[in-house]
């Protein structure tokens, strides 16, 4: 199928006077497993915030589905999962309240309700925090009192319950030590696992680790708000990093 | 020579200089003629009188005060909530609803906390009559729209992150509006709605002295009567209800609040909300309200009134609210500064307390035994009634606050004062100065309960008018005490946006 699932037509995106995004085209095809790179400051959370509809671009146009980002349903709309940078979790609730308000795109108001009484089903919730190497222990924490690898990780165990088809990531494996970090990032690219899960088949994941690369397909290169490279992983070399870092 | 450089300790302190002025007038106001009288008070508070038929009387109108603090505290807090989350601006991003409906709504709640319930509860009695209902509605009236706009303060300080996170995964918007406001809302249930219990206790009292029922109607009656040995078991009455009443709430503990807990809270919020609304339709329909002849008399403002002496009863309410305010502000840290011993803490804490169950009417009915009525005598009743709220405020975050600095201050061999500025207080200074511009918004408000008992400012206006049915006055002086509220509460509020 040649129509990309997600599709960035000269975007630009202007911010207190300087031009975060320039111009910025991007066609995103299902299957393609996408690594973002480029040093901080170069466009990459503000690129992600315009492909999940948090930020509407100045100039250009973003489609999904084929269809205007602004025309989209709910439903549709919720076909894109992110994993913030900052995490952005609600820090008066429990690790596992937590993860399941990652359902709330997918049920009914009254289960808002239970999740916020501690009375909802945690058993989906538990079976995508265990996936993520969160302990036992902590399921029922408040997220004030665990650490940041765990955060981070129940961050990325919310993003995925909600099976979504795209996957968004801005850096989420910075919190966590190597192992852990490479065994994240396996999970969230291969779809087919061994835990029954599903994870999403497209994903672009925003990176500074170079050793991370593995598994990608597709590398993206970033510098002032403009793309200087997209290519397929095995053409990359090392001038084109040398072009961003 | 160096300028000299204010910073929030300095001017915690030196709000102290009000005092000039205030001992002067009390100086020359001074006499001894019920130095007596104030001797057999003193007297009376370690000899209360205790009898089968005062304690009858007693436990009576302790349960009385407890179901109109109980109720006006429950409908509204469950009020406070429903309106707080109706007039943040979340509310209307999430719903996309349009923003002129939450500016609508928080002038018509700034008009209705402006007005002490006092005032409310005398307007209320003058259309209805003396009743239980006239006590819930009138503390509920100003304490829903006190409540709504703490609720909504702190609904406003979710992160844009946390709310652009829970956006983007695309549910309903009711289940995204309740997933961000739930924590917010039971927060502040936790840290503020549980202290509102020991206000409304405060204000059913004052209000049993205008004649609503209760535990001040006794207190009242037994001062008019000089029976001072009956008021002190009426105060220590009281006292002992604020205390249970705090140990109480102090044993819900929310954090570990069961299952059950939480959702027979949430159905008996909902059923509360449907019961005082039907409720408050019944009784505004169907009471006698035969001195209250049309509505169309509370839409007329008749400016024809105001004169000279109008204009000097407005500026004797704000010179009375400043002078309340320097002494509410400076009182506690000198107190504690001065006597900055553990024997010394518990003398204030005594102190505090005591200033705090007294009602600031019987307080000012006892100070005119020695000094004649004026303005500097309602400010320092004023003054030391919210010094004790203010000094509670602060001994509480001075105990909870890391004293490491203090210790090593003291090591360095510091004065123990001197450590306790610089080591303790220092750090709080703030957010004590953030609470005493909070503060002041409700002094404003309280001048109210000063001038309806005859001693000076507008209230004493608005219980002429009110007594005479002259409905137009009335508004006028109401819009008046509305305007200087809401002025108060916007200069205030921007000295709080500039010390947090």
């Amino acid at each position: 199928m040649n129509n990309p699932l997600l599709e960035l037509k000269e975007i630009s995106y202007k911010n207190k006077n300087n031009f975060t995004l320039n111009k910025v085209s991007l066609r995103i095809k299902s299957g393609e497993k996408i690594a973002l790179l480029g040093k901080s400051g170069a466009g990459k959370t503000t690129l992600i915030s315009i492909l999940n509809g948090t930020l509407r671009p100045n100039k250009g146009s973003v489609k999904l589905f084929n269809t205007e980002f602004d025309k989209l349903n709910l439903y549709q709309k919720s076909k894109i999962s992110t994993i913030w940078q900052d995490l952005r979790l609600i820090e008066d609730l429990s690790a596992e309240q937590n993860v399941n308000c990652g359902l709330l795109g997918k049920r009914s108001f009254l289960y808002a309700f239970k999740n916020l009484l501690n009375i909802s089903s945690f058993k989906k919730a538990h079976q995508y925090m265990q996936v993520c190497n969160l302990k036992k222990s902590i399921f029922s924490k408040n997220i004030s009192k665990i650490s940041g690898g765990q955060k981070q990780r129940v961050a990325i165990a919310r993003s995925l319950i909600q099976e979504s088809d795209i996957l968004l990531a801005d850096e989420p494996f910075n919190n966590l030590d190597p192992k852990l970090a490479s065994n994240i990032k396996n999970l969230l690219l291969i779809t087919k696992n061994k835990n029954k899960i599903k994870v999403p088949r497209t994903t672009l994941i925003s990176l500074h680790r170079l050793d991370l690369l593995d598994g990608f397909n597709r590398i993206i290169g970033m510098k002032n708000g403009e793309i200087l490279f997209d290519l397929e992983k095995t053409k990359l070399k090392k001038f084109h990093l040398n072009k961003i870092y | 020579m160096n300028k000299l450089k204010l910073n929030p300790s300095s001017i915690t302190f030196l709000p102290i200089l009000v005092c000039i002025p205030l001992a002067y007038e009390l100086f020359i106001n001074f006499h001894i003629g019920g130095i007596e009288l104030f001797k057999e008070f003193i007297i009376s508070a370690i000899n209360p009188k205790i009898n089968n038929e005062i304690i009858f009387t007693l436990v009576k109108r302790l349960n009385e005060t407890i179901f109109i603090a109980f109720s006006s505290w429950l409908i509204s807090i469950t009020f406070g909530v429903i309106f707080g989350i109706l007039s943040s601006e979340i509310f209307y991003k999430i719903l996309n609803l349009p923003i002129f409906l939450k500016r609508f709504l928080n002038l018509f709640l700034t008009f209705i906390r402006s007005i002490h319930e006092i005032i409310w509860g005398l307007i209320l009695m003058q259309i209805y009559g003396i009743n239980f209902s006239i006590g819930i509605i009138a503390i509920c009236i100003p304490y829903v729209a006190i409540n709504a706009k703490v609720f909504s303060e702190q609904i406003e300080n979710i992160n844009l992150k946390t709310i652009e996170s829970i956006k983007e995964i695309n549910g309903i918007k009711s289940s995204t509006l309740i997933t961000l406001l739930w924590s917010p809302v039971i927060e502040t249930f936790k840290n503020f709605g549980l202290y509102r219990l020991e206000c409304a206790i405060r204000s059913t009292a004052v209000l049993g002295l205008f004649g609503v029922g209760g535990i001040g109607r006794s207190i009242f009656l037994s001062f008019q009567t000089l029976n001072f040995r009956e008021l002190w078991t009426y105060l220590w009455g009281l006292a002992f209800l604020i205390i249970i009443s705090k140990e109480l709430l102090k044993k819900i503990n929310l954090s570990k609040t069961s299952r059950k807990f939480l959702t027979s809270f949430v159905i008996a919020l909902f059923c509360i909300s449907l019961f005082s609304l039907s409720f408050f339709v019944y009784f505004i329909f169907n009471k006698n309200a035969m001195p209250f002849n049309s509505i169309n008399n509370l839409l007329i403002l008749n400016f024809n009134f105001i004169s000279y002496e109008f204009l000097k009863l407005v500026l004797e309410t704000i010179v009375l609210c400043l002078l309340s305010t320097g002494i509410a502000i400076s009182f506690p840290p000198i107190f504690i500064l001065i006597l900055n011993n553990k024997i010394g803490i518990t003398i204030t804490r005594i102190i505090s307390f005591l200033f705090r169950l007294i009602p600031p009417p019987v307080l000012i009915l006892i100070l005119l035994m020695f000094n004649d009525p004026s303005i500097s005598l309602a400010a320092i009743t004023l003054g030391l009634h919210n010094a004790a709220i203010t000094s509670k405020l602060l001994l509480a975050n001075l105990h909870n606050q890391d004293n490491k600095q203090y210790i090593a201050m003291k090591s360095l061999g510091v004065a123990k004062r001197s450590s306790w500025l610089f080591g303790l207080f220092i750090k709080q200074a703030n957010s004590y100065l953030a609470y005493c511009a909070y503060r002041s918004d409700i002094i404003i408000r309280e001048t109210a309960i000063l001038g309806v008992i005859g001693s000076v400012g507008l209230g004493w206006q608005l219980q002429e008018s009110l007594s005479s049915f002259a409905w137009e006055e009335v508004m006028v002086i109401l819009f008046v005490y509305s305007s200087i509220a809401i002025i108060g509460e916007l200069i205030n509020g921007k000295i709080k946006s500039n010390l947090t």
